[in-house]
This record gives structure tokens, C-alpha cells and sequence, in this order.
């Protein structure tokens, strides 16, 4: 492993281990969602939206912990897994002075003009492969309302898919965690997703948000990540590219 | 201006407290926009006025100022009894008559003022999005494009259309047009469809249809050309409904 190739694979890490920490986080809301739909089910009772409201200790311990990293957080129902909303989101956001405030969005089945989430990437994605997803970056325009990721694990009970839990991170901040390592390598570097979308890059030619495209922009190549050379899957499918 | 005259200003104005107007101005305008972006429905029921100043973090004073002016622009109805509570209103075709007051109160001049700065951001962000979209984003796009296609009436095909505009303005990877797009769309999202009649309903979502083509086969030129055409021919025609208004 040449002298780069370490480097930026000690960085990835770096960097996905952070948000790996959030992940274990979502996966813990997920158990706890798990648990209040397991206890439901034992006393042969209805589960309703309200159940979910014992969730907010966790999430404000786990805003509090991040906070600065994560925005919000909670879980959000599949259609018709509490008997009283066919659809529900019960997610908890932390305000510029900590305080934790629930989210307001109102989804109605009977209108399909209304927020889908059933639609979206964090939605769909442990929906069908049942693993943890990070969707994004993404414009958030109902919760954040910015260029965000959206951390979220499938949830399950009484052999079904009950819905996600997740956690929201801004790309800002993902790129605050970046960037100074970025920079310190000392050539054109760029972190980049799956699908080749600019998560941080510390060079104006492929500033966030950007596609690098295919073929990839001369000069660039993988250098950690899956498709890097060093092949080590990481916690997620990101890419640290640089020139050679 | 005397010191203490200056002193009484700054303490009426600068320094008087956030929850004197500006917040409940504030808490009206967002309630406002998920009205008319569809996040709220017609019929629904708002949470408790207890719990709504909680979640929105101001005082049951300013949040009932807030339902007060949602009342006035007829966007909210308050009943009273125990099946009470503020109930959602949303403006449709049949009450497509309540928004020409509102079209009266725009000049020629507002209408294509208006349509210069929708112009300019759908175009930004129709020629972004072509740049930037993934091939998810423009599925998305499609979907919405589809449930326009579907869509049975005004109030349906109006927040479709809305939809598709934010959606193509989050496609170009940039919270600040899709922020404008919302906002846009909340200021004058009904008065968009209100001149569309018959035929030209299907024309519309054609141009719809075209300009996602565009952003899908990345022809970022193409797809701004035609976002601006498109909104083009929207604020032509609300300059024609408002001439018409004056003949009459």
C-alpha cells in the first residue's frame, strides 16, 4: 500500500467511523421501536402512534451526544403499522439553542399529494435490501430544510417491515470532518458517494453536490473505499478519489 | 431626534420583543406553505392550540394570532363544541372565485415581476438539476410528473405541479432555490392554475413531462430554456385573466 493510498484509507475511516458511530446509534432507536411493536403484539394490543413517544429520552441522548453532527432523529412507520395514523413520522430535531422539539409533518394515504416518504431513498432502500441505508446528500425540504443525509435501519416485527429508524446529518457537517484531512493531503482529493455525488473535495473543480460522472474526470481515481484500490469495504459505499 | 426620543424607537421597534408580531407572522407563513404544498390537507385537524405553541416554540398568545390571520386568508376554520378545533381549508376550483380578489390586488406590473423571479429560479434549477441529477432524482421526478398526469383537479394538479418544481429545484442539489421555489409557490401556487381551463390542462403537463426529458438526457441548455417558456406561458396567461378582469 503506497504512502496515499494509506493515508486517504486512514481518513475514509476516519470519517465513516464517525458516522458509523451514528448508524449504531439508529440501530439502537430501531431495537427500541422493535421492542415497544414487540410488546404491543405480546398483549394483543393495538399499536398506536403514541406508543413511539417513549422513544424521545433516546433520541435527546443521542441529539445531545452528536449535537453539532446530528439534526434529528426518531422513527418513521410504515403505512399502516399504527392502527390509529396509516402513517406516521415521529422524528425529534435539536434548535440552534439544544432545545429538542418533535417534527410536524402530516401524511394522509388517501392523498397522494402529500409528503410520500415511502417515495424516498431513506425509506426504500432498508425497506427492500433490510440493512442500513445512507441516503443523500439530499435537499431535505420538509425536516431540515438543508443539503442532508438520512441515516435509517430497517425495523421489523411479527415477520414484517414496521418502518425505519434513522438519524439526519447535514452535509455541512460531514464536510466539516473532512475537509482538514482532505486539505493536508496536499493534491486535488475529493470524497464522493456511490453514484459518484461530491460529498466534500478540497478543489473548486468538483465543489459538493457535483457528479463527477462517467467516465471520472481525468486525473481522478479511487484510492480508498469500495472501488478504491485498497478493496476494504468499508461502513459505507464512499469513496476518498485523488490524483495519482 | 432627540437621545430618549431615539431610545423610545429603538425599544418600540429594534429591541421590542420577537413575540409582539414577527413570530406569529412567522408561525402563520409556515403553516401557510404546507397548506398550499399539500402537507396539510383539506378537512384535517390541527394538534391542540396547547400543543402546536409548544412544537412551534412560542406563547399561546402568539400562536392563536397565528390561527387568526390563517382564519382571515380563509386557509383555516375554527369550530367550536367537542368535535371542535381549527380545521384546514384548502382554496379549490370551486373556490378557484375567492382567489380573483387576490389576482385584483396584483398589477400587470406585480404578474411579471412575479414571473421574472419564478423564471429565473426554475431556470437555475431546471439547468442544475440536468447537471447534477442521479438517475434516482430524475425517477423521482417522473413519479411526481405521473401524478400530475393523474391528478382529477385544480387543487391536485396545483400541488403536483408545486411539487415537481421543488423537487427539481432539490435535484440541483441546492436547499437555497428549493427554499425560493416553496416560497414562491406558497405566494402564488393558486393563482398559477387558476387561468389553466380544458385543453390546455393537458398542454401544461406535457410541458411538464418535456422538461423532465430534458433534465433526465442531461441538456442543461434545454432544460433551462424550457422551465423559463414554461413559466413563460404561465405568467402570459395570468396577464391575460388580469386584463380580462379590467374589461369586464
Amino acid at each position: 500500500m503506497s504512502q496515499l493510498t494509506g493515508r486517504c484509507t486512514a481518513l475514509l475511516d476516519g470519517i465513516t467511523g464517525r458516522v458509523g458511530q451514528v448508524l449504531s446509534r439508529a440501530e439502537e432507536i430501531g431495537v427500541a421501536a422493535e421492542s415497544i411493536a414487540g410488546t404491543a403484539r405480546a398483549t394483543g394490543r393495538e399499536l398506536r402512534r403514541a406508543d413511539f413517544a417513549v422513544l424521545r429520552p433516546l433520541v435527546a441522548g443521542l441529539l445531545r451526544e452528536q449535537a453539532g453532527l446530528v439534526a434529528g432523529a426518531g422513527v418513521v412507520l410504515a403505512p399502516d403499522v399504527a392502527a390509529d395514523a396509516p402513517r406516521a413520522i415521529e422524528w425529534w430535531w435539536a434548535d440552534a439553542g439544544s432545545r429538542i422539539s418533535q417534527l410536524h409533518v402530516d401524511t394522509d394515504p388517501g392523498s397522494a399529494e402529500c409528503y410520500d416518504y415511502t417515495t424516498t431513498e431513506w425509506y426504500r432502500e432498508p425497506e427492500r435490501t433490510g440493512r442500513a441505508a445512507v441516503a443523500g446528500p439530499y435537499v431535505d425540504f420538509i425536516c431540515t430544510r438543508e443539503y442532508t443525509f438520512t441515516l435509517a435501519v430497517p425495523v421489523h416485527g411479527g415477520g414484517r417491515f414496521l418502518g425505519v429508524a434513522g438519524a439526519d446529518i447535514l452535509a455541512g457537517q460531514v464536510e466539516r470532518l473532512a475537509l482538514p484531512g482532505l486539505v493536508h493531503l496536499g493534491r486535488a482529493a475529493v470524497l464522493a458517494t456511490g453514484p459518484g455525488r461530491v460529498i466534500a473535495s478540497n478543489t473548486a473543480s468538483f465543489p459538493p453536490g457535483s457528479v463527477l460522472g462517467r467516465p471520472l474526470p481525468a486525473g481522478l481515481v479511487p484510492v480508498a473505499g469500495p472501488a478504491g484500490r485498497d478493496r476494504s469495504p468499508g461502513l459505507l459505499p464512499w469513496t476518498l478519489l485523488s490524483t495519482c | 431626534m432627540s437621545q430618549s426620543a431615539l431610545a423610545t424607537v429603538r425599544s418600540r421597534t429594534v429591541f421590542a420583543p420577537l413575540d409582539a408580531g414577527g413570530r406569529a407572522e412567522t408561525v402563520a407563513r409556515r403553516l401557510a406553505q404546507a397548506i398550499t404544498l399539500g402537507l396539510l390537507l383539506d378537512g384535517e385537524c390541527l394538534p391542540a392550540e396547547s400543543q402546536l405553541a409548544v412544537q412551534f416554540g412560542v406563547s399561546p398568545v402568539t400562536l392563536r394570532e397565528a390561527l387568526a390571520m390563517l382564519r382571515d386568508m380563509g386557509l383555516v376554520e375554527t369550530r367550536r363544541g367537542r368535535r371542535g378545533g381549527s380545521f384546514i381549508r384548502v382554496p379549490d376550483q370551486a373556490q378557484a372565485t375567492r382567489l380573483e380578489p387576490q389576482l385584483r390586488l396584483l398589477s400587470l406590473h406585480d404578474l411579471r415581476d412575479i414571473g421574472d423571479h419564478r423564471a429565473a429560479v426554475a431556470g437555475a434549477a431546471a439547468q442544475l438539476a440536468s447537471q447534477r441529477a442521479l438517475d434516482s432524482d430524475v425517477r423521482t421526478l417522473r413519479e411526481h410528473v405521473g401524478r400530475l398526469r393523474g391528478a382529477t383537479s385544480r387543487t391536485e394538479r396545483r400541488r403536483a405541479d408545486a411539487r415537481i418544481h421543488i423537487e427539481i429545484a432539490a435535484a440541483a442539489q441546492s436547499p437555497r432555490l428549493t427554499r425560493q421555489e416553496m416560497d414562491l409557490w406558497s405566494e402564488v401556487g393558486d393563482l398559477i392554475w387558476l387561468p389553466v381551463t380544458g385543453d390546455q390542462v393537458a398542454v401544461v403537463t406535457a410541458e411538464h413531462e418535456e422538461l423532465v426529458d430534458a433534465i433526465g438526457r442531461a441538456g442543461p441548455d434545454q432544460a433551462r430554456r424550457l422551465a423559463e417558456q414554461h413559466v413563460r406561458g404561465e405568467t402570459e396567461r395570468l396577464i391575460r385573466l388580469r386584463l380580462e378582469m379590467d374589461r369586464l
